[in-house]
């Protein structure tokens, strides 16, 4: 339930409930008091209405007595005569408005009558008249006559001593009960019940009426004989009584429903007052959550709400410039204050998503030889390097927005390309702007750039994707020491296939598709086998059996060479080692790419694995591209040593096409080199190139290495290299590479260049990252 | 009170003139409590002879708005005057049958007085003043007495045969007349009346 809604009501029902309870008590006093009321008056009326018939008797006595005393009456008594009786009680009636008159002896027989149904000699029913007398000469009481009811009041005629009674009767009619009524504020019913039936004669109301609950009565016997009896039943409708505290009750009942009404909306607009800015400030912090920081909170109040808006505000502006901050160390480089990778890419996604028709360069830039800057000027020097470089590259137009720093000394940056022949002129400009000797502490520091050009029209690539083109192109580049290159599709044979190749070669590794094959090493002065070459071989799903060139380069660029090497150097020791626990140990050697002696912990790795495997190290040979040393011989060599020192041999693959100078060869720690095989197929084609290899041969032996040729096909070749002076031959003419059963097949009866190797113990640092293959 | 005593003793002279063998009869009235009873009418009737009819007169007075005295016995022919004491008027009237009359307001002395020749008992009243009431018992026998406050009277008559009546306004239950002889000794007759009656009421008169 809305706040508001709670509010609202919470007040209301405490409004309801107190109202309902004040209704409650005014009705229940009010039942009350019209019981009371209507007690009190039947009371008073009660008694007003005895006291009015006391009055009357009285009244009606004083008259009696008047026409008693008077001296003609009397004289007309005395004369006995009834006619004339009758006719002085006819007149005497009339004269204080009598309706019954009759006058009986002192024994109450009857001697004469007017407006009565008795006649002389009848008793009178004196009994009732004496019932209440209070003197001696008169009396009083209530009698039925002819269905009518009287107020009957006697007096004694005296003579001057008593001779007869004088009984003058006064009709309750209906005229004197309203009279009644009308002063006793009560209705006034006679009933007579004569001989057990009952007459209600006269009344001021219906007679049902009064027999109805809401009606309180009194009874008032007037008068009780043998047979006959006289009452007044006073009653009052509590209806009536009722009647002003109802008017009260309903003004009351309007007044609470008005102020339920009044209170409603009264609390409902306090509740809105009060939720309508917390709604406001809740719409305001959604927007904040969202991001957006430049809410204006148009919460403006002396009260609470306005102190909790105020701290909204503060609260905003506080995440915002912590948000900024954060952004700013996720996204942003500290240093130099460009965009990291993880910003870059994002930026370059938003432009590929959003740059229709136009196409998206992207360029990796390199300094060359920082490390150098690093190593010999110092980190702050290097770090000044990098800032001038990063203000150089910021400030060429084309790129302002979309400049990063990937790594400590590569740069990107990316920019939109109409078309697809400036590229070439747009990477040119970003040299050109990098060029320059930096001047950090006026000294002057030449470095240069290397650039890698990728370019993608928008929506076709993933900025993942032309980011690692360009880094190819960069690769590529850096290889043929070309201040900059283009990336081609050449560069990546299967580039549509990247992706799908990555994720196909990995699970090659992980569920054994590849496979070793092994190519004799022959010992061309004795023709004995010294050992084989490991070649690797993959076992494709679809494909066939794919051969190195398919798959080896892309592992290389993408880094997955790596885990090649480590697993295959893991099977073929494996494998040197099985034979070698079968008493024929042959040699094996493996390639090593260039990519796997930036993995410093090569030498540690092979240890472990030929600790694992129990094999003599001299039974593993690894072959070494001379590329491998181009980009950082030092570390190379280091590493190389101390693989050498490991005990396992080192030969130069591709000897004679690289670009290494001799004085790396004669620093480095190898057995053996291995002439290139273009060397070896001119030799059989063109009698050129016999001087050439004669003399690589010749330099091999004469940095006191063993030469090996390989990719012999036909026997006047082999016969020349002999010939030459090469000590060890590897081609179809031999043998192609063969898989392990064929291989060793092919071994059986061939004389082998006896080895004697002893397993060594290496002290292994980590063994389980060098066999734990399937995790990559 | 003093006219009456001549009238006494004329009519016993009367008497003694006529009959020599007269009796003295002495009556002693008492009330049922033996309390002496005053205004008592003790009235001797003779069964033997018949006497002759009366000229006699009476007065009833009217004093302090009362009638004095307030019992009378006459013989039947007495002329009964109503002087009037007071300084105010007076009215007499009577609705008894035996002498119904109506003497109109007057003071002083009235105009005539009245003849009560009828034999009876008379109330009295006046118009004016319903409390004042006076009996007179009109009786043909010359021999009667009306006791006085020692309730004892004496009066002689000739011996002879006698109705014996009495009567007393309040008296209740009264005892029926009855023969008594009466002897020329003198004789006393003690007689017990019930006198509980009320005051507005009165005992009727024996005849």
């Amino acid at each position: 339930m809305a706040l508001r809604t709670r509010i609202a009501l919470t007040f209301l029902l405490l409004l309801a409930a107190v109202l309902a309870a004040a209704l409650l008590a005014v009705s229940e006093t009010n039942r009350r008091n019209v019981e009371r009321d209507a007690g009190l008056r039947l009371d008073a009326g009660t008694q007003a209405f005895a006291r009015l018939l006391d009055s009357n008797r009285r009244q009606l006595t004083h008259a009696a007595h008047a026409v008693a005393a008077d001296y003609g009456f009397r004289d007309a008594v005395s004369t006995n005569d009834t006619d004339t009786l009758v006719s002085v009680l006819e007149n005497s009636g009339t004269r204080i408005g009598a309706a019954m008159v009759v006058l009986t002896s002192l024994d109450g027989e009857v001697l004469a009558a007017s407006g009565s149904q008795f006649t002389p000699g009848m008793r009178f029913p004196l009994p009732p008249v004496r019932m209440d007398s209070v003197d001696g000469d008169n009396a009083s009481g209530f009698i039925v006559d002819n269905g009518r009811i009287y107020q009957l009041v006697a007096v004694q005629v005296s003579s001057p001593l008593p001779v007869a009674w004088i009984a003058m009767g006064f009709e309750l009619d209906a005229a004197a009960a309203r009279e009644l009524a009308g002063i006793t504020g009560l209705n006034v019913t006679l009933s007579v019940n004569a001989r057990g039936r009952r007459a209600d004669t006269v009344s001021t109301v219906p007679v049902e009426a009064i027999r109805r609950d809401d009606v309180v009565t009194r009874r008032i016997e007037l008068s009780q004989s043998n047979d006959t009896e006289i009452a007044a039943v006073l009653s009052r409708s509590l209806a009536e009584a009722r009647a002003p505290f109802e008017s009260l009750t309903r003004a009351l009942f309007l007044i609470a429903a008005i102020s339920l009404v009044a209170f409603a909306l009264a609390a409902f607009w306090l509740a809105r007052n009060i939720t309508r800015p917390l709604q406001d400030l809740t719409r305001a912090v959604d927007r904040m959550r969202d991001g957006s920081y430049d809410v204006t909170l148009g919460v403006q109040r002396p009260d609470e709400l306005g102190v909790l808006a105020e701290g909204l505000q503060l609260m905003q502006s506080a995440v915002h410039s912590r948000d900024r901050s954060i952004r700013r160390l996720a996204y942003e480089d500290t240093l130099t204050g460009l965009m990291n990778r993880t910003a870059f890419g994002a930026s370059l996604g938003e432009a590929l998503a959003g740059a229709e028709g136009a196409r998206i360069a992207v360029a990796v830039i390199n300094l060359h030889r920082f490390r150098r800057i690093n190593e010999h000027l110092g980190y702050s020097v290097g770090d000044a390097v990098l800032i001038k470089m990063a203000q150089r590259l910021a400030a060429v137009p084309s790129v302002q927005s979309a400049v990063a720093r990937l790594a400590a000394d590569q740069f990107a940056a990316f920019a939109r390309l109409q078309d697809a022949d400036s590229l070439q002129a747009w990477g040119t400009s970003l040299l050109v702007a990098l060029e320059g000797p930096v001047f950090v502490e006026a000294q002057p520091i030449d470095i240069t750039a290397t650039l890698g050009l990728a370019l993608a029209a928008a929506g076709a690539v993933s900025a993942d994707e032309l980011m690692r083109c360009a880094d190819l192109a960069l690769e590529r580049a850096r290889r043929e020491k070309r201040p900059l290159a283009l990336y081609e599709a050449a560069l990546n044979p299967a580039a549509p296939d990247q992706l799908s190749l990555l994720g196909e070669l990995r699970h090659a590794v992980e569920h054994d598709e590849l496979r070793l094959f092994f190519q004799p090493k022959i010992e061309l002065s004795t023709l004995r086998v010294v050992g084989a070459e490991v070649l690797l071989r993959w076992q494709h799903p679809t494909r066939g059996l794919l051969g190195p060139a398919a798959f080896i380069p892309f592992a290389e660029q993408t880094g997955f060479i790596r885990k090649l090497t480590r697993w295959t150097l893991n099977r073929a020791i494996a494998e040197a080692a099985r034979w070698q626990r079968a008493g024929k140990p042959l040699a094996l050697a493996v390639n090593i790419s260039a990519d796997d002696l930036g993995d410093a912990r090569l030498d540690s790795r092979i240890a472990g694995m030929l600790t694992q495997h129990q094999l003599p190290p001299p039974l593993l040979t690894l072959e070494i591209t001379e590329s491998g040393f181009i980009e950082d011989p030092t570390r190379a060599l280091a590493l190389l040593d101390a693989i050498a020192a490991l005990g396992v041999n080192l030969s130069i693959d591709d000897f004679g096409t690289g670009y290494s100078s001799l004085s790396h060869l004669a620093r480095m720690p190898v057995h053996e080199v291995k002439i290139d095989r273009s060397f070896v197929q001119g030799l059989e084609s063109d009698l050129e190139f016999a001087p050439v290899v004669r003399s690589a041969i010749d330099m091999g032996h004469g940095l006191g290495l063993k030469v090996v040729a390989e990719g012999i096909e036909t026997e006047a070749a082999a016969l020349r290299l002999r010939n030459m002076g090469c000590d060890i031959a590897q081609g179809h003419l031999y043998a192609m590479p063969m898989p392990l059963e064929a291989f060793e097949t092919w071994l059986e009866g061939r004389v082998r260049v006896p080895v004697i190797a002893v397993p060594v113990d290496f002290p292994v640092e980590d063994l389980a990252d060098t066999v734990n293959l399937a995790a990559y | 009170m003093p006219r009456r005593r001549p009238t006494g003793f004329a009519l016993l002279a009367l008497l003694l003139g006529a009959n020599t063998f007269a009796g003295m009869v002495t009556v002693e009235v008492k009330t049922t409590a033996g309390i002496n009873a005053a205004d008592a009418v003790i009235v001797f009737d003779p069964l033997d002879a018949t006497p002759p009819p009366s000229h006699d007169k009476a007065i009833i007075d009217q004093v302090n708005k009362q009638y004095v005295p307030r019992v009378t016995v006459v013989r039947t022919g007495t002329e009964i005057t109503f002087p009037n004491s007071d300084r105010i008027r007076h009215q007499v009237y009577s609705f008894s049958k035996p002498n119904k009359f109506t003497l109109k307001l007057y003071a002083g002395s009235p105009p005539t007085p009245v003849v009560f020749d009828k034999a009876g008992l008379v109330v009295l009243g006046c118009n004016i003043h319903d409390h004042m009431v006076a009996f007179v018992g009109v009786v043909d026998s010359p021999y009667f007495v009306k006791t006085p406050a020692s309730g004892s009277a004496a009066l002689t008559m000739p011996a002879g045969r006698y109705r014996l009546r009495v009567w007393h306004p309040n008296e209740i239950d009264a005892a029926p007349p009855r023969e008594i002889a009466i002897s020329a000794e003198p004789m006393t007759i003690p007689l017990v009346i019930d006198v509980q009656g009320a005051s507005t009421t009165v005992a009727a008169w024996p005849e």
